[in-house]
């Protein structure tokens, strides 16, 4: 089982951002584009994301797949997904552990699961009658989360690990929804990093979150906060080169703003390789 | 309980406010359920109504946004999104508002709410390439009577109270409302460069167009406004639309019916 190469670092690519994009070449490896935003008939969206294609990698990164939901699997929705698939050809798919609704409902955000054994054999029932619909393995992230069932019968990072082992998909690691969550229900985010497989995440999210006193909120409304670069830094000397982005989806600051933030992660991804590569010498 | 047990009672609890969740759930060492639970049930609500916002910015202006706030309210509460794409949940809204009691007498927000929603389905409309009016040039000119047309998908037309388009404009460009007026207009969308657009038709090119749309004949559609027009000649004004859709680049494909 060969991980896709590292896509270096990427932007989560966004309207707002299209003329500091567009024929500007700026210094970004890799975009994650919004699936949802794609599965359109037409128009400008789809454009745009041609032209961008063009120069760079990019990732499809879904909202609504709904895995971990106890509806069906909504087909149409993933015929949609693999025609995008085709016509972008994106280095891989991503979506998220949680659902999105049940009785035809869709409540537009990412729910929690109770972690299971029920849960847990569904998820990766699911997950694996995807794959072979889409003919690939998917990726799925970690979310931020702020109830904790008394249903549960494991820890998330158990939950986790378990998942993609038994389905065989891919992890996206979103650093931030780790440590937000860590913070709502109280365990140990290092914990948590050093139970992930290695071999199974190929992709890091960064992002900033909303402060509610009692609790975080994943907002990606705000810049990334010093806690979740730390635990960055220690998420790359665990898992080494990942291809890491910065999700932001409100609050938008200058482009400049966000390249730093990038700029930044890229400085703590080179001193942890140089570090490892010192201790090995 | 199962999973799915589980997830019924999780959505009953954010859709309806049905507190049985909650026996599931734990407090944590900061705060209690209730205050966690909540931050979905807050953000369901929040989600939808900005998906409203974003697609319906204009109406928003229009009745305020404590009037707005409240319709979202009324909206969300009948309407739960049934779409993976939140792109579409705001799609029946203008229906909603002409079938609820509260709503149905505003004319002039349920069109402008029409016209707001026509422009983001011509922004999202499918791709078919368009043609100049260099394909007449091909065609002679005895058979030019015979010609049908095929139009953009993202071509909308819709009638709607008079003003509307003016209430649109003055909204958009900070400019002073338009007295209320009595009658109806019609408003052609459709989407030029990747942005959508809109321009009022007059009655004689509102019937060429719907015509066009079926697939009359050119010669049959100069033939039908001549008969409004009482006799006159209106093959120039019938040549004068046909040039405007191949500018406007409503036209998809041109053929010669038998």
């Amino acid at each position: 089982m060969e991980k896709p190469s590292p896509l270096g670092f990427g932007l989560g690519l966004r309207p707002v951002y299209y003329k500091d994009i567009i024929g500007k070449n700026p210094r970004i490896d890799w975009f994650e584009v919004i699936s949802e935003n794609f599965m359109v008939p037409g128009g400008r969206p789809l454009a745009m994301l041609e032209r961008i294609r063009n120069d760079y990698p990019i990732v499809v990164h879904g909202v609504s797949m709904s895995i971990a939901s106890t509806a069906p699997l909504n087909f149409d929705y993933l015929r949609a997904l693999k025609a995008l698939a085709h016509r972008f050809q994106p280095e891989w798919i991503s979506d998220h552990l949680c659902w999105t609704g049940v009785h035809g409902i869709n409540l537009h955000d990412l729910l929690p699961v109770p972690y299971t054994s029920e849960a847990l054999a569904h998820i990766v029932d699911r997950i694996r009658r995807v794959q072979d619909f889409l003919g690939r393995r998917i990726v799925i992230e970690n979310v931020s989360s702020y109830v904790t069932f008394g249903e549960s019968e494991m820890d998330e990072w158990t939950f986790l690990r378990e998942v993609a082992e038994r389905a065989d998909c891919w992890l996206l690691l979103d650093v931030n929804n780790v440590f937000v969550s860590s913070f709502n229900h109280g365990f140990d985010e290092t914990r948590y990093i050093s139970s992930v497989p290695v071999e199974r995440v190929v992709q890091f999210h960064l992002a900033g979150h909303s402060e509610a006193v009692t609790h975080k909120i994943d907002t990606h409304d705000q810049p990334v906060c010093e806690e979740v670069w730390s635990l960055y830094q220690k998420a790359c000397q665990r898992f080494g080169p990942i291809s890491t982005m910065i999700e932001r989806d409100g609050n938008f600051p200058a482009f400049d703003e966000l390249m730093a933030e990038l700029d930044r992660a890229r400085a703590i991804a080179a001193a942890v390789s140089d570090e490892t590569h010192e201790n090995a010498a | 309980m199962t999973l799915a047990e589980l997830q019924a009672r999780f959505q009953a609890g954010i859709i309806e406010g049905d507190k049985t969740i909650l026996a599931s759930i734990a407090d944590s060492r900061k705060t209690d359920r209730e205050t966690l639970f909540a931050v979905y049930y807050d953000a369901y609500r929040f989600r939808l109504a900005e998906f409203l916002s974003n697609d319906f910015p204009v109406l928003r202006d229009f009745i305020g946004d404590e009037v707005f706030g409240k319709l979202v309210e009324d909206y969300i509460e009948s309407a739960p999104s049934r779409q993976p794409n939140a792109r579409w949940y705001g799609a029946s809204l203008p229906d909603f508002m002409a079938e609820t009691l509260a709503w149905r007498k505003n004319l002039r927000a349920i069109d402008l709410a029409r016209f707001e929603r026509a422009l983001s389905e011509a922004f999202d409309a499918a791709d078919a390439p368009i043609l100049s009016v260099d394909a007449l040039r091909d065609i002679r000119v005895e058979d030019r009577p015979r010609i049908t047309l095929e139009f953009h998908p993202s071509l909308r037309l819709l009638d709607l109270a008079l003003g509307t388009e003016q209430i649109y404009d003055a909204l958009t460009q900070g400019d002073e409302l338009p007295a209320a007026q009595n009658g109806k207009e019609t408003i052609l969308f459709w989407r030029g460069d990747g942005q959508a657009c809109y321009r009022p038709l007059t009655s004689e090119e509102r019937l060429a167009l719907l015509e066009a749309r079926h697939g009359l004949p050119f010669g049959d559609i100069c033939a039908l406004l001549a008969f409004q027009r009482n006799g006159s000649d209106t093959i120039l004004q019938a040549a004068g639309f046909l040039s405007q859709w191949f500018t406007d680049g409503l036209v998809t494909h041109v053929s010669i019916c038998d």
